[in-house]
């Protein structure tokens, strides 16, 4: 398990920065001309990221992460009348969804229909792992989860949390590359960061 | 009666325990005696014959839950972990039907449960993690007579055939106080189940559903867990982690000493470290003061919430009892703080705990605490607590820090202490409790007990 690890975060095939300059003008030898000129000039940026440390990490079973945050993408077949249910029931919340902040992790959410109304693209950036807190979703948020969740094939239902979460990691599609500006602030410290923030503006305002 | 059945759980409930009792195993329900004095034997398996022939001589005194709430002067309890359940020959369908973690047990699960550093694997002790330790038996006892009667009962039934051999053994108790090796009265907050037939002292809680400990009953999600085939091997048993850990005793005098100049500021210390004092006393309840009698009764020692305490003045949020138990606390993720809680036998061993002890040799003294962490979910519980409530802290606005008792510590750890006007954080936190092993174990029931002892093959 351990050395699994230690392999995935190690730099790829352990290239120096001049071999992996070369592996790229390979890769982009057939690319069109404004790709081609790009590499070119692009190369004093690209060489201080290709030099830098790796910073990617493995999320939970599947997904990448960075810092604290993981990223969570899967695509969901909808059963019949299932876009309608959820495109209603979307647009009925308006943007509110309380089951997620009472989760505490989720930094964002997006829901988009694809192939015709044929499947949801869900796609979130949450903090940690969500395995270990499945069933506590299965207990604490199990209606706002199968309400959602009840319009997607093969759903098992939140009364079977161990199910349900063997299924979203069955239809997740890691990402190729997983970019956070603070990966070090869960969603839980922005909101702390937020209030000192704001009791520090308050101090000031009454010294000043 | 009712004095004994006091000092074990709370009033004899009016209605008939919904729970199997005369199936599940006494050391399930039945918490230690008080003082308490025992062993763990750990053994090995090497003929799956003998294995089974000494199961079915033991199986007539590992004690039933019937009557838990009776003070009882000795008993005796076992678990098998996935390699004896393997070396006693249990069919393959039967050994796959085992959770995955409890399948490659404790020390390959090293990464889930972040035992790194100190307590990697590679650094326990023989003979953890390795596959030898196939049976672990305990006896617990309330006298040091009775500890020698119920061990010669237990090595009665192994000793003078080959086939079972004794790889280790531990003798846990009579501590002055039943005091832990850090000087703290432990073990108080224990769950309170569902159908035991005893209802909760006050502040325990409302009862959790028998299935989170208990394999065949509804858990709090109002399913059965996935249980080991056949069904007999299965309902009534349990799981339970056993985590060996030294005490570094040294380095916590001196972690106080350069923390608090006097006795007194120390014992605060101490306090905050834990949420209690060190008699019990809760700082809830006692927040300025120990209040020795009150740590001693136990109708009040648990009997508390953290409404009165948001912002964590008296309980800072990082403390040990916070925890590992947040009660009320408003945490910032998710969380149903019912479906993640232990039974737990803390087991002290070594000598008592020495406040005067403040040498590198006194961390190497062995002293510590073998702890029998009981589950129907143990595995996934103990992999949970120690990810996100030992070993991280920002469920509970802890950002950074770990379990300042239990926890494997970073080079510079803190811990924060909330006062008034500011908060006091202090350096130098670490790790206090190192590991020095552990072994996942199946409790079998009594009747699946004597279904392994009668196995063929």
């Amino acid at each position: 398990m351990a050395t699994q690890t230690a392999t995935a975060n190690r730099p790829k095939q352990g290239l120096t920065v001049d071999e992996k300059i070369q592996k790229l003008r390979e890769l982009y030898a057939d690319a069109p001309e404004v790709g081609r000129a790009a590499l070119e000039h692009g190369l004093p940026m690209l060489t201080q990221e290709l030099a830098a440390p790796p910073h990617a990490q493995k999320a939970g079973r599947i997904g990448l992460r960075q810092g604290q945050v993981s990223e969570l993408c899967v695509f969901l077949p909808f059963v019949k009348g299932g876009a309608k249910r959820l495109r209603g029931l979307l647009q009925l919340l308006e943007g509110n969804f309380r089951a997620a902040d009472a989760v505490g992790t989720v930094h964002d959410m997006r829901f988009v229909f694809v192939d015709n109304d044929t499947k949801l693209l869900f796609a979130t950036a949450y903090d940690g792992d969500f395995d270990p807190y499945i069933e506590d979703f299965a207990t604490k948020i199990p209606n706002a989860m199968d309400l959602w969740l009840c319009n997607c094939e093969g759903y098992p239902g939140m009364r079977n949390p161990k199910a349900a979460a063997d299924w979203i990691a069955s239809h997740q599609i890691a990402a190729e590359a997983w970019y956070v500006n603070s990966p070090n602030l869960t969603a839980a410290e922005t909101r702390r960061l937020e209030k000192v923030g704001k009791a520090v503006e308050e101090l000031l305002d009454k010294i000043g | 009666m009712s004095s004994v059945t006091e000092s074990l759980g709370g009033n004899v409930s009016t209605s008939a325990p919904a729970l199997d009792l005369h199936e599940i195993q006494a050391t399930v329900l039945r918490p230690r005696p008080a003082p308490y004095f025992g062993a763990h034997v750990l053994l090995r398996i090497d003929d799956a014959r003998a294995g089974r022939e000494f199961i079915r001589r033991l199986a007539p005194h590992i004690a039933s839950a019937t009557n838990w709430w009776n003070a009882a002067t000795a008993w005796l309890e076992i678990g098998i972990s996935y390699a004896g359940l393997e070396a006693l020959g249990l069919p393959k369908e039967s050994l796959q039907s085992f959770p995955e973690a409890f399948r490659v047990g404790m020390a390959a699960r090293a990464k889930q449960l972040g035992d790194d550093g100190v307590n990697d694997p590679r650094n326990w002790e023989k003979p953890f993690g390795q596959g030898q330790v196939h049976i672990g038996v305990s006896a617990f006892s309330d006298s040091e007579e009775n500890r020698r009667r119920a061990l010669a009962v237990a090595r009665e039934q192994y000793e003078g055939f080959s086939g079972v051999s004794v790889l280790a053994m531990q003798d846990f108790g009579a501590q002055p106080g039943d005091l832990n090796s850090l000087g703290y009265k432990d073990g108080i907050d224990q769950p309170a189940i569902e159908g035991s037939g005893v209802e909760p002292r006050p502040g325990y809680g409302r009862p959790i559903k028998a299935g989170e400990f208990i394999l065949g009953y509804p858990g709090e999600a109002g399913i059965l867990l996935p249980m080991p085939q056949p069904d007999i091997l299965g309902r009534n048993s349990t799981y339970a982690g056993f985590r060996k850990y030294q005490t570094r005793v040294g380095a916590f005098n001196r972690f106080l000493r350069a923390n608090g100049s006097t006795e007194e500021e120390r014992e605060w210390v101490a306090a905050k470290l834990v949420g209690r004092w060190r008699s019990g006393a809760p700082l809830t309840l006692a927040p300025d003061v120990d209040n020795p009698a009150l740590g001693a009764d136990p109708q009040r020692n648990n009997n508390f919430d953290y409404a009165n305490d948001p912002r964590g003045r008296q309980v800072p949020f990082g403390c040990h009892i916070r925890r590992m138990n947040p009660r009320d606390t408003k945490l910032t993720r998710l969380t149903d703080v019912n479906i993640h809680r232990l039974i737990r036998r803390g087991t002290t061993y070594g000598p008592p705990y020495d406040p005067n002890a403040l040498s590198e040799a006194d961390d190497e003294v062995p002293r510590g605490a073998i702890f029998l962490f009981i589950s129907a979910k143990a595995m996934a519980t103990i992999e949970f607590l120690q990810q996100e409530w030992i070993n991280d802290g920002d469920f509970i606005g802890a950002n950074g820090e770990r379990d300042p008792i239990i926890g494997r510590q970073e080079e510079g750890a803190t811990f924060t202490i909330p006062k008034e006007p500011v908060r006091r954080r202090i350096r130098g936190i670490e790790t206090f409790n190192v590991l020095r092993g552990g072994e996942y174990f199946f409790m079998p029931s009594i009747s699946a007990l004597n279904w392994l002892a009668n196995l063929s093959g």
